[in-house]
This record gives C-alpha cells, structure tokens and sequence, in this order.
C-alpha cells in the first residue's frame, strides 16, 4: 500500500476547489440577505435580534450573566466573554451568515444566526423544542 | 496429528495476539484522545475541530487488524467518553467513530485495497467531521449544514493528510514491537 499516489493529488486539488468555490457561492447568495441571531439557552430560545440594526452593544442573558455577547454595527454577533473552560464559543469569531453559529456548551448557551425568510427557504427546525 | 496439534496452537496464539493488540490499542487510543483534550483548542471558527489524533489509531486497526477490531475499538471509546465527558460527547464520538470507519472500509473495498494511506485517511477524516456534524445540527441547533459543510471538508483534507502521515513515520517502529 502506498502512502500517497498521483491521482491522490488530483482528487485532492478537485475536493478543496468545490469546497472553496461552494463557500464562495453560499456567502455570495447569502451576503445581502437581513439576518437574525438567536440566542437558545438549554435549547430555549431566549432573544431575537435583529442584526440589520446597526447598534454596537454588548448584552448577556439575565441567566447567564457571565457570558457577554458583542454586537456590531455592521451587523455581526459574537460571543465576547465566558466564563467557560475550553472558550470554544470565543474563538467561533463573530458570526454574521446565516447557518453560522457558535455555541458555548458548559453553558448550555447556543448562538446561531438565521435568514430572516429562513421559513421558506430552508428546512430548518430545532428538534427538542 | 502433531501437526493439526501445532496448527491449532498458532491459530490460538494468532487469536490471543490480535485480542491483546486489540486491547492495547484502545488503551492507546484513549491515552491520545486524552493528552489531545489537554492541548489548547485551535483557534479556528468551526466549532469543535480536532486533529483527531486517535485516528492514527482506528487506522492502523482498520489497516492490519481488521473491522470488527476497528468498530470494537471506536465503541469502547464512545464509551469511555460517555463516562468521562458526559452524553453529548459520547454521542459525537460514536458518530464520527462509526461513520469514519465505515467509509474507510468502503474505500479500500471499492478500491481492492489500492487506495493510498493518504485517501484513505482523508475519506475517513471527513466523514468522521460529517458524522460528528450531523449529531451537533441534530441535537443542538437544526441548523443548515451548508455553510460549515465545505469547511469541514476542507479541514478533513488537512487533518487526514497529517494523521496518515504520522502514522507513515511511526509504521516501522510499531511493526518492530509487534512482530
């Protein structure tokens, strides 16, 4: 067996190409469309917002008080501050496309950003809800 | 029948062999899923990505040992994950455990075994990505795939080259203990 062969490289440059072309294609499609974040606690949904508002503002649950959100003006959300060991929801960057979403779990804190027509146009539901 | 009687005893003892390697690479699979958990998370904005390290591990069975070996391991380990990490993360490693290793035994049976280690590592990568991926959207969000689901692609290119390489260097040494 061998470790790598030609057509190996071949299949790989194919795979990374469609992969780098359909982010492309999504965040293109997606770009102008108005967004929302919605914040689930222990998969509750507990706020709504409204990204295309254009405010700068740093908020957290009243539940969960440690973990600070930070939302810009030029419509992004993220998670700023946690009080959480491994600080994965930090690192998820700020989030601004819909289907994007970053989640701090020993919190039980889930962000996720969806279209606002996301009804008609995706299949999208939260089983446990 | 001296003969069958010494026939009898290398099946014996080929069957202990593969039982104690079997044990033993579980052991090391967790003991490299551990030491991987202490490592600082990389930052990346993908929730959860992982080298996977333990991988190398699943590989090396589904190469030399065999898929009931393979499958048996990934199982234990879910379980040792459940125990220690909680349910979700059990659920998470079963998935990407079962999923990969299914994928990797349909490469090399479609290939006749003359995929490379690299595509192999690499269809198992992702598929391990996409499996663990498909447990997050179901119990957590619902969300859509398809804006992380070219990223995890990608990142199962990168980290199924990286294990597949490690366990090239490692090969000849492992080979040397077990034999």
């Amino acid at each position: 067996m061998k470790f790598i062969k030609r057509t190996d490289f071949i299949i790989i440059a194919v795979i990374l190409l469609a992969s780098i072309v359909s982010i492309g294609v999504y965040t293109l499609v997606t770009k102008d469309s108005p967004v929302y974040a919605e914040i689930y606690l222990e998969s509750e949904l507990m706020m709504t917002i409204d990204l295309s508002e254009g405010i700068d503002r740093h908020f957290s649950l009243e539940e969960r008080p440690a973990v600070i959100f930070h939302q810009t003006a030029d419509g992004t959300i993220r998670f700023e501050e946690s009080d959480c060991p491994d600080k994965v929801c930090i690192n998820a960057g700020a989030l601004s496309i819909p289907g994007q979403f970053a989640a701090c779990l020993p919190n039980g804190v889930i962000l996720k950003i969806v279209s606002k027509d996301a009804d008609a146009d995706s299949p999208d539901m939260v089983i446990g809800n | 029948m001296n003969g069958n009687g010494s026939a009898d005893i290398n099946i014996t003892s080929k069957r202990t062999r593969t039982l104690v390697l079997t044990g033993l690479l579980f052991a090391v699979a967790i003991v490299v899923a551990l030491l991987e958990g202490m490592l600082p998370p990389i930052p990346v904005p993908v929730p959860g990505v992982k080298v996977g390290l333990s991988n190398i591990v699943v590989m090396y069975t589904v190469f030399f040992l065999g898929a009931k070996q393979a499958y048996g391991i990934s199982v234990l380990k879910a379980l040792f994950v459940l125990i220690t990490r909680g349910a979700i993360a059990g659920a998470l490693s079963l998935a990407g455990g079962v999923l990969s290793i299914t994928v990797m035994l349909i490469v090399i049976g479609f290939s006749k075994n003359k995929a490379s280690y690299a595509m192999t590592s690499i269809s198992g990568a992702i598929s391990h990505n996409i499996g663990q991926f498909i447990v997050i959207s179901l119990i957590y969000t619902g969300t859509n795939m398809w804006f992380y689901l070219p990223l995890l692609v990608i990142a199962g290119v990168i980290t199924g080259l990286l294990t597949a390489g490690i366990l090239k260097v490692i090969l000849p040494a492992v080979n040397k203990l077990v034999k």
